[in-house]
């Protein structure tokens, strides 16, 4: 019963990973998407629309490494 | 004599010493933990000697202890393997946990405080003692002879120093850019450094561990509080410009988002460097899991993974060092964002 909790876990953990990289994924493509849209339209614009990429990204991956974390606890934990 | 005996064998922090090769399978969950995690010695290698013996040559860091009974102590513990560590530990007068940390014996009643120098702390003084002398050897040069062209390290560092000043500093902070330039700087090579030689073999991923990333995110958490502008508390507390039944619940969300961020910092630079490190062990450790892994030794098998290991790898190691500085890049840049927004005043 307890070996089956654990397995459980372990299969939910993988999952969320999974969910998470999907997350992630769809935005980071969705930004992308629109920033290399905009740099083709306005070149002369690029390194502020860069910018503005990077860090949007960064806040994207954090809130998908919120989930890896937290699937990583369970793994381990 | 017995002193010098037991000052000689305190010295004596490089080890050489022999012990059994435990023949058990292959437990590469255990080992990717044990790679993760900071340990009390700098562990260079093991050389197998066939008969079932090793040795194992590993560098003992000092164990820096408080307890309520002896005050300040501090000692090596010699042993080779967990259980010997233990014993000594025990005789001493402690317990050891199985993460290696002296902990108070279960039974008694004093305050035990473990500050050793750990293989991280050892490696983040190293790069601090780096870092000084590099910036100080190129600040000097630039202080000579301020009008000639960079030379040497200096052409090399420059750039970079300019780059943090031109696009992270200036347009986030400002005209208060040039006060919170040594802080970027300083965290931003930290962090570059730190994550470069995590990716050096023997050496541990000091951003790897969440206190160190913590504890630069604390840092940034203090400086932006310290300089909030008076508007900026004026937005956690009365949010301006919506009804008043939403300036009550935006006051736990504004609360909140002033804890998430340094806590999202934090995260952000650990999970990439501890996610980076998993996938160059996990590929590697391919090889291993396909020699070991049944217990029995699978050599066609492990070859015939090896190929693709390696290569996986490589890429991976790439991307690495890419990583590396992308993420020193993104810590400093918001940084500097989440300041600029603190100190930013509104005209409504």
């Amino acid at each position: 019963m307890i070996l089956e909790a654990v397995g459980l876990a372990k299969l939910g953990a993988g999952l969320g990973a999974g969910l998470a990289a999907i997350g992630a994924g769809l935005g980071i493509g969705r930004l992308a998407q629109g920033s290399v849209e905009s740099i083709a339209r306005q070149p002369e614009a690029s390194n502020d629309i860069r910018g503005a990429m990077i860090l949007t990204a960064a806040f994207i991956e954090g809130v998908a490494l919120f989930g890896e974390v937290i699937c990583l606890l369970i793994v381990l934990l | 004599m017995e002193s010098i005996k037991y000052l000689l064998l305190s010295l004596s922090f490089v080890s050489i010493g022999f012990s059994a090769t435990e023949k058990k399978g292959f437990d590469f969950g255990h080992l990717l933990f044990h790679h993760l995690i900071d340990t009390h010695d700098w562990h260079i290698t093991d050389i197998p000697l066939g008969n079932g013996k090793k040795i194992s040559i590993a560098i003992h860091l000092p164990y820096i202890v408080y307890d309520s009974e002896h005050g300040l102590r501090f000692f090596f513990l010699h042993g080779h393997n967990h259980e010997e560590k233990a014993k000594e530990a025990q005789k001493m007068g402690y317990h050891l946990d199985e993460y290696g940390h002296i902990r108070a014996l279960p039974n008694s009643n004093k305050t035990v405080i473990d500050f050793s120098l750990t293989k991280s702390s050892l490696q983040m003084i190293l790069v601090g003692l780096l870092m000084l002398w590099l910036f100080t050897t190129i600040a000097r040069r630039y202080e000579r002879n301020p009008n000639s062209p960079p030379k040497g390290i200096q052409s090399f560092f420059e750039p970079i120093i300019l780059f943090i000043k031109e696009e992270i500093a200036e347009p986030y902070l400002g005209n208060k850019a040039n006060a919170f330039l040594p802080y970027l700087l300083t965290l931003g090579f930290f962090i570059w450094f730190a994550n470069l030689l995590g990716l050096t073999p023997f050496n541990f991923n000091i951003t790897g561990s969440i206190s160190v990333t913590a504890a630069l995110a604390v840092l940034t958490f203090i400086l932006t509080q310290w300089n909030g502008s008076k508007d900026y508390w004026h937005h956690i507390f009365w949010f301006p410009g919506v009804p008043l039944l939403v300036k009550f619940i935006m006051i736990p969300v504004e609360i909140l988002g002033v804890f998430t961020k340094p806590f999202a910092l934090a995260v952000r630079l650990f999970a990439n460097i501890t996610a980076g490190h998993c996938m160059v062990l996990g590929l590697v450790g391919l090889i291993f899991v396909m020699y070991l892994g049944k217990g029995t030794e699978n050599f066609a098998g492990a070859v015939a993974i090896m190929p693709l290991s390696i290569l996986f790898t490589l890429v991976i190691y790439s991307i690495e060092i890419i990583v590396a500085a992308v993420q020193a890049y993104i810590f400093a840049l918001l940084t500097a964002v989440f300041i600029g927004m603190a100190m930013e005043e509104h005209h409504h």
